[in-house]
């Protein structure tokens, strides 16, 4: 950290919150809300006399609260900057008359009590969100006791004891009575694998948190009674089975089972009802101290910054890469990538590696100076347009801009469309085009699947990325499927406009199939929502005309799912074989009115 | 440590289960033993055990469950199902797994007289005229020695 506050082309904004992110790949501006720091950190050494002449003393938010520090302080020991920072808040204020003892201190004259908050717009290329996490609050979990009983610690809490640098300088202690533990449980799982309370998934680092825990305290403490309560312990990862073993054969206690109960005894211990899984039995532990090893949970800015980055979240809260194996550190919004825990649990290596990996991306990115895209994005007739807002709605990378209010045509910014033709096929004035995938050209392709044997032919419309690929996939996988389908590839199924499906109708068609890709699952973010809305509508608007609704289908299949696209096929030609000649001809009749 | 016989097993036990209300979640169960530990009745009696009566579901040990006494040893404070983190519902289950050994004809002979006495007297402790007495040296109004109406319910 000290090497990125000294560097000359890294600019560090202590501080500081993000208000608002607009632009794209390349061109973004960011509006930073700086706080007044009212030191000068370039003039603060960090000396530390103004805070021994504060007199305001407040819990140190570093240690947990285990300890104290004044209203000017350092946040923590390696803190960059390093100067003292003042919260302005807690101050008494710089009125000599109430207090500004700080201002006296200070031999060099870093306190500005006149300084105020600035706003700050940065122009930057490509954004890396690295925003962290929050820690599960046990308090609602009543059998661990934690907000009951003093003795009962949070893995965080017991990082500082611990620490040499903490409150206690090293010395495990109870926070009663100040005396040195002599037994210590470890309790996993807090606010992880939970359906009910806290995260369901795998929290990843605390069960080597742990291990780590209990090998620094037989270090120091080597009769310490330890006892780690799991359910699993996940030591995958290089070299962490070897530390699990070292653990054990120290003479940690490993006992399968989770705590039921806690209480406390009248010399402060705690009895902790455990049924030990090995044994059958269910145990009481006295301990003098437990230690809760708490969950990650995605950090609480992460919604706001999602908003403002038009980024996605995972079921659990957590950034969603653009694909979990190929673009791990990628956002699906281009310029912007992950790293550490923000995109998901993870330790300080992973966390490492994707920083690196996410740096790499960025100056992949930026080096050039200029961005080669895809010739496959959507252009707007100015003439045509009629400013109603619509593609600017549906875009889900935002790239379309129009103002409604003063009547300014949309505009594409072709930097950031990715072209999935979602504002094509939404446009009621179709004053867009969809560049190698015009109106015209997919009219023409389904023209001309339908010119023979019209009433046996399956129209399908097939997603590039999934459905397409899927028919592929059956291909290679020599499944035999219904010959007569006629397969229309868009790049996504939110390009397939209305007005295709009616014109396949319209021309004799019997059944027609829109596919795509799962949802969530969508290459475009979630342009296959639009998708399946217009299905809907669609559906009404034949029901209501008195055409059956069910020759208009609409199926997700994914890649992977050759067997599947197969199989939903045979379903269509079933399908196919339901409608008669007679229907298809009311059909074109009704459409023809 | 007692001999499971693979044949004697239900392998549908715990999938009749899943199909009935309360009981969806039963597979989720791993292990933790949360609910033991915080069960009062484990604490006091070793032969109830709500997380090895989940595996024995599990496993398909049907009428070991079903025949059992331990079943009904179930007080109903829900301490397990609150805790549970897999949002096992246990004592939902345990609630399902009695009816089933109703079902199955399997009563323990305590709780059938239980029930013959709330069928017969419309509370679990019946009144009679000796406790009426007491009742009307208090001030007490009498309270009826019979009940038609559950027994209606029953019939």
């Amino acid at each position: 950290m000290t090497d990125v506050g000294r560097h000359p082309r890294i600019t560090l904004h202590t501080l500081s919150e993000i208000k608002d992110v607009n632009g794209y790949v390349g061109n973004f501006d960011v509006s930073i809300l700086k706080r007044a720091r009212y030191v000068d950190e370039n003039e603060c050494t960090a000396c530390g006399d103004c805070a021994e002449a504060c007199p305001v003393i407040r819990p140190d938010e570093f240690n947990l609260g285990l300890s104290s520090r004044r209203a000017i302080f350092s946040p923590f020991p390696q803190a960059v900057p390093s100067a003292y920072v003042l919260n302005a808040n807690e101050c008494l204020g710089h009125n000599p008359v109430v207090c500004g003892k700080c201002l006296e201190a200070c031999d060099k004259g870093c306190i500005d009590f006149h300084m105020s908050d600035k706003e700050i717009v940065e122009h930057v290329g490509s954004i890396v969100v690295a925003t962290g996490f929050d820690v599960y609050d046990p308090t609602e979990l009543d059998e661990y006791a934690y907000s009951r009983f003093e003795n009962v610690l949070t893995s965080l809490e017991f990082e500082r004891l611990i620490n040499a640098g903490g409150p206690t300088g090293g010395e495990v202690l109870r926070p009663t009575d100040r005396q040195p533990a002599r037994s210590i449980g470890f309790v996993q799982c807090v606010g992880s694998r939970s359906a009910k309370k806290g995260g369901n998934y795998c929290s990843n680092i605390c069960c080597m948190n742990t291990v780590k825990s209990t090998l620094m305290l037989k270090e120091h403490y080597p009769d310490m009674d330890i006892k780690v309560f799991y359910i699993d312990i996940r030591a995958f990862g290089k070299g962490f089975e070897e530390l699990y073993t070292r653990s054990r054969r120290s003479g940690v206690h490993y006992i399968r089972g989770l705590p039921g109960t806690v209480e406390e005894d009248p010399d402060k211990g705690l009895s902790v009802a455990v049924e030990n899984t090995a044994t059958g039995n269910l145990e009481i532990h006295h301990l003098d101290m437990l230690v809760l090893a708490l969950g990650l949970k995605p950090a609480a800015s992460t919604q706001r910054l999602q908003e403002m980055l038009g980024l996605q979240l995972n079921p659990d809260g957590f950034f969603l890469e653009a694909h979990p194996k190929l673009q791990p550190v990628d956002a699906a919004t281009r310029g912007i990538y992950y790293a550490g825990c923000a995109e998901g649990p993870k330790d300080i290596k992973e966390s490492v590696t994707q920083a690196s990996a996410a740096a790499a991306r960025a100056i992949r990115l930026m080096h050039k100076g200029e961005i080669t895209t895809e010739a496959i994005t959507s252009m707007v007739i100015e003439e045509a347009c009629k400013c109603c807002g619509k593609c600017a709605e549906v875009c889900p990378y935002n790239a379309v801009t129009v103002d409604v209010k003063k009547k300014i045509p949309a505009s594409v910014n072709t930097a950031a469309c990715a072209g999935c033709g979602t504002c094509a096929a939404e446009c009621p004035f179709d004053a867009i085009i969809m560049n190698h995938f015009t109106d015209g050209q997919i009219l023409n392709q389904v023209h001309t699947a339908l010119e023979e044997s019209t009433q046996e032919k399956i129209l399908v419309f097939a997603c590039n990325w999934c459905s397409y690929a899927g028919a592929d996939y059956a291909g290679v996988s020599r499944l035999q499927y219904p010959p007569n389908v006629r397969l229309i590839r868009t790049m996504c199924s939110g390009r397939v406009d209305e007005k295709f499906i009616w014109d396949g109708f319209r021309a004799g068609a019997p059944v027609i199939l829109v596919s795509g890709c799962h949802i969530g699952d969508c290459h475009y973010i979630d342009a296959n929502h639009w998708t399946e809305k217009r299905v809907k509508k669609v559906h009404k608007k034949m029901a209501k005309m008195g055409i059956r609704p069910e020759r208009l289908q609409l199926e997700w299949i994914s890649a992977a799912e050759g067997v599947r696209f197969a199989e939903v096929m045979d379903g269509m030609e079933k399908l196919r074989q339901s409608v008669t000649p007679e229907e298809i001809a009311e059909t074109v009749q009704l459409l023809k009115e | 440590m007692t001999e499971i016989d693979v044949n004697k097993t239900d392998p549908y036990f715990a999938r009749d289960i899943m199909n009935q209300p309360g009981g969806e979640k039963i597979w989720a169960c791993f292990s933790c033993r949360t609910c033991t530990a915080s069960c009062p009745i484990a604490a006091i009696n070793h032969t109830f055990n709500p997380a090895r009566i989940i595996r024995m579901a599990l496993y398909g040990l049907k009428q070991d469950i079903l025949r059992s006494d331990f079943i009904w040893f179930c007080s109903n404070c829900y301490a397990c199902q609150e805790r549970c983190p897999q949002g096992v519902r246990i004592t939902d289950i345990m609630t399902l797994l009695k009816n089933m050994a109703i079902q199955g004809g399997y009563m323990p002979s305590g709780i059938k007289s239980q029930m013959d006495i709330i069928k017969g007297e419309g509370r679990i402790y019946p009144i009679d005229d000796f406790d009426n007495k007491k009742r009307a040296k208090a001030g007490l109004p009498p309270l009826p020695t019979s009940c038609e109406v559950v027994k209606a319910l029953f019939s």
